[in-house]
């Protein structure tokens, strides 16, 4: 992302969150039931959402195949419209308490069809999902993964709009944003970029700046090693000895539940000890769920990446 | 009866000559016999008639040239039964010999009532009949024998080759499977070329012997003027001892230089 | 012919025969089962009453639901009928490869299809990575379908330039090379594009369960055709079973033969894996148990192997959708776990009977 399109959006963001701020203000006053006081405010919006008021105990049954749609679902208070979730939907607990869950690379459309659903939410088709579900008469909404927030926030407005929560899907889209903003923007950043390290496994294959999480790094001005490894390849495999010359000021490690991963198996490995990221304590614990989703706790990982350079900053002092 | 006609024909393997400018005239019916050491160029030369190796010169049968025709063809004139024939183990002797019957068949086409007819005929004639059903494989060595030369009866071609048709077999069944060749050959009128070790056996039942050694003919002519003791001492680099029996046949005898025994 | 012959003739004849028809109604029953098992959908004995009401003059009252009868038409017969064409074209391909190559390790696979097809995939797969698809035709099946054929014509042309038209050993051998090329370069596009590595793995396995009716038009007239070409060699391959040399000294032109069972074989092979990804074990498992029950003769092995080799997948398909329900296991899974105790089985019954 370029700098100047941080700048818009951070304009952008300071209109709407003052607008949607009001609105949130009195919406929380007037109480959830006052279906005109919140149609009002809505009018005032510039992007708003443009759906009529939504049934209050909405009959959607919705199956969610997406790890990340399903955190959205529940951050946005529709997680009691859910009937069943896939094998990864493991956040919040209530997801988590599901069973059986659903593999979402091999699903069943008999299974699926049997539970009746009337929605069913996917990221990715695994091969004639989709029309297989719309035969039956089954909803389908895709929600592929992100490449920026934009991707992100739209989907939360697209779930927002399907369960009938459109106003706990712009207090949550402009919730994000303004913490993200805040979060950018109450840091000092240094002129020269930090250069950083992002582990997605223990074989060391990382990430470039052109993927979503690259980009959240970008936000604060950090430089990814990986960029130049392989060109066209986003997901590059990493060589130690790559690593290490390059010295990373910072190391993220978005390996700690899949490899169990943490700054101490990350300073045993040999020669790793010389990178100043190790020696001065910047290796950085990433929940890999948290690192690999796009839905609301993406503010979650933004707030670790500030409070991580902070940290960085205050021990160069 | 049908000619058959070999001019200069010569096979390589690469760089080495297996048979070197071979020109012979078999006459319609007639029984000719290659012998000669190992490696002489027999089987090249029975291969080369069969179709089944490039071969310079010109092979014709009736006058007209083998090359010429397709594969069908050339196998409804020239039967082959090679030295050690592939026989599955659980085909059955019938569903073998009708293998015979392929040159008459359309590419695509099946077996007739006619083609069986003539595989059940065969098979009675060779006294097969109660093998017709039974597994290849399970058949002993003679038997087996007998199975083969029914799939080239099978095929009604006029010209028959045999490379080295008792190699396998004990005496009994040597001269069995011999003499039912014989007989076949003056009922239907093959004219035969085969490829034989037994030096006694090849002179007894053949017309005519052609002694070849590394890929030449060295002598050709009847049992009497190929089987010499010299010429056999010479290209088998054998001793041997030729008798000559009151009714004509040849005899070779290998013998051994005993040191009590005096030498002849 | 004496009495007793005739008895033997009789007796073998119909031993033979009796197999065919046995099989095809193995395969309806296979077909019938296919559609009445699922993890959801109707009871299972309505389902035929279902199918029967479709047939033009008859009219049942099966008491499903419009819903059900989508999950049975479209989810399900599709499914069926791919994997009966599937296993059909396979098992027959590996038959006559059998035959053609005389060796009884060979699998339809043997001369690159597989390879190739997976590097096709893989292809599409990275290309449409983002997932959206704006393409008017799918491309993936079009692109496996040429990776296979190409393999095969690489193979072929790679075989041929080292004198092997004639040999069936020289034709194997470049096909081993084609086919460890082509996976090298599967391996080498799929380590730059990780992402897609689930997809690619989840195809590799073989999948049916995302079979519409769509995947069975447009892998019928490649089945009907590679089919019905292998069926007319059937004689010919048992001309065949005495080796290159002596067929060829009974006038059957081996070149012409080994050509036409490989590019008809291919062909079919191709456009199944297309639609249905590499379902292992099939083609070498089906022909070797038709053998062990009919014996040798390519005539009895051919049709039987093409029946059998329907049902058999079918079957095999069944358990995928239950096992893991809601989700289901891939069939590669289930045939590759039927394989190695039924090779075990084959090992012991030809150590039995030698």
């Amino acid at each position: 992302m370029s700098i100047h399109s941080i700048r818009q959006l951070r304009g952008v963001s300071r209109r709407t969150f003052l607008a949607v701020g009001a609105s949130v203000l009195l919406f929380a006053a007037c109480g959830t039931s006052d279906q005109s006081a919140v149609n009002t405010v809505a009018d005032t919006v510039a992007e708003a959402s443009t759906d009529t008021a939504a049934p209050e105990v909405s009959t959607n049954k919705i199956v969610s195949l997406s790890a990340t749609a399903t955190e959205m679902l529940y951050a946005i208070g529709a997680g009691d419209q859910l009937i069943a979730v896939d094998k990864y939907s493991n956040f919040p607990a209530q997801a988590n308490a599901f069973e059986p869950k659903i593999d979402g690379y091999e699903p069943s459309v008999e299974a699926i069809a049997a539970l009746e659903p009337t929605t069913v939410l996917i990221a990715f088709d695994p091969g004639s999902l989709q029309s297989q579900l719309e035969k039956l008469g089954i909803a389908v909404w895709v929600g592929a993964a992100a490449t920026n927030f934009d991707d992100s926030y739209r989907q939360i407005t697209e779930l927002g709009e399907l369960t009938g929560k459109t106003t706990e899907a712009e207090a949550l889209v402009s919730s994000m944003k303004s913490e993200i903003e805040t979060a950018v923007s109450s840091m000092a950043l240094p002129d020269a970029p930090i250069s950083y390290f992002y582990e997605l496994d223990n074989t060391y294959f990382s990430v470039t700046s052109n993927t979503f999480v690259g980009q959240i790094m970008a936000q604060f001005n950090l430089q990814n090693i990986a960029d130049l490894a392989e060109a066209g390849n986003d997901y590059p495999q990493l060589s130690q000895e790559a690593i290490i010359s390059a010295n990373p000021q910072l190391i993220f490690l978005a390996d700690t539940k899949c490899c169990q991963q943490d700054a101490k198996t990350v300073a045993t490995r040999p020669g790793w000890d010389k990178i100043d990221a190790v020696t001065n304590g910047n290796v950085v614990e990433l929940d890999d769920d948290v690192a690999s989703r796009w839905g609301p706790r993406v503010v979650d990982l933004v707030k670790q990446v500030a409070g991580a350079i902070t940290a960085y900053m205050s021990k160069l002092k | 009866m049908t000619s058959l006609n070999l001019s200069g024909v010569g096979v390589a393997y690469g760089t080495r000559n297996a048979l070197n400018d071979f020109t012979d005239s078999v006459k319609p019916g007639e029984w000719l016999c290659l012998i000669g050491p190992n490696g002489a160029g027999k089987s090249s030369l029975l291969r080369s008639i069969a179709g089944l190796v490039k071969h310079s010169g010109e092979i014709r049968v009736d006058g007209s040239p083998l090359r010429m025709r397709s594969a069908r063809r050339r196998a409804q004139l020239v039967a082959y039964v090679p030295q050690s024939p592939i026989l599955p183990d659980d085909m059955t002797a019938r569903e073998y010999v009708v293998l015979g019957r392929n040159p008459f068949i359309s590419h695509f086409g099946t077996e007739t009532k006619h083609d069986w007819k003539i595989v059940d005929d065969v098979l009675h004639r060779l006294d097969l009949n109660d093998f017709a059903y039974r597994a290849v494989g399970t058949l002993s060595g003679g038997e087996k024998q007998r199975v083969v030369i029914a799939r080239a009866i099978a095929q009604e071609s006029p010209i028959l080759l045999l490379d080295e048709p008792t190699n396998a077999l004990d005496i009994g069944h040597q001269q069995q499977a011999l003499e039912l060749v014989d007989k076949l050959r003056q009922e239907h009128g093959l004219t035969v070329v085969s490829a034989m070790h037994d030096l006694t056996l090849a002179g007894l039942y053949s017309d005519r012997l052609c002694l070849l050694h590394q890929g030449y003919c060295v002598s050709s002519g009847s049992a009497a003027e190929v089987l010499r003791a010299e010429t056999l001492a010479e290209f088998y680099g054998v001793s041997v001892r030729v008798h000559h029996e009151p009714d004509g046949t040849v005899v070779v005898v290998p013998f051994r230089h005993m040191e009590t025994s005096s030498d002849i | 012919m004496s009495t007793r012959e005739d008895s033997i003739a009789r007796t073998g004849w119909l031993v033979g025969r009796w197999w065919i028809p046995a099989a095809a109604v193995a395969m309806c029953a296979a077909l019938l089962l296919g559609a009445m098992v699922g993890p959801a959908g109707p009871t299972w004995w309505r389902v035929p009453l279902a199918l029967l009401d479709r047939l033009p003059l008859i009219s049942l009252d099966s008491g499903i639901s419009p819903r059900e009868w989508t999950i049975i038409w479209q989810i399900r017969m599709p499914r069926v009928v791919l994997a009966a064409l599937v296993g059909a074209t396979l098992s027959l391909s590996g038959a006559c490869y059998q035959g053609v190559f005389r060796n009884p390790l060979v699998d339809p696979y043997l001369l690159g299809v597989a390879a190739g097809a997976g590097l096709g995939a893989t292809v599409v797969f990275t290309v449409n990575r983002s997932g959206s698809s704006s393409w008017i035709v799918d491309p993936l099946p079009l692109v496996a379908f040429a990776g296979g054929l190409i393999a095969v014509a690489v193979t072929y042309l790679v075989g041929a330039a080292f004198g092997g038209q004639r040999s069936a050993a020289t034709l194997v051998l470049s096909g081993v090379a084609v086919t460890s090329l082509a996976t090298a370069m599967q391996t080498f596009v799929l380590q730059r594009n990780t992402e897609v590595i689930r997809q690619v793995y989840s195809w590799i396995l073989g999948r049916l369960s995302s079979a519409t009716w769509s995947d069975v038009r447009l892998v019928l007239p490649y089945v009907i055709l590679s089919c019905g070409v292998l069926f007319a060699h059937r004689r010919l391959l048992d001309v065949m079973r005495v080796g290159d040399d002596e067929a060829a000294a009974l006038g059957a032109s081996v070149k012409r033969i080994r050509i036409a069972v490989v590019i008809a074989a291919t062909l079919g092979t191709s456009a199944v894996v297309a639609v249905s990804g590499l379902i292992g074990f099939v083609g070498i498992i089906v022909p070797h148990a038709v053998r062990l029950l009919v014996g040798a003769s390519y005539r009895l092995i051919l049709p039987l192997s093409f029946l059998l080799g329907a049902s058999f997948l079918i079957v095999a398909d069944i358990p995928g959708r239950i096992l893991q329900n809601p989700s289901e296991t891939p069939i590669g899974v289930v045939t590759a776990f039927l394989g190695a105790p039924f090779f075990l089985l084959l090992l012991r019954t030809r150590q039995g009977t030698r």
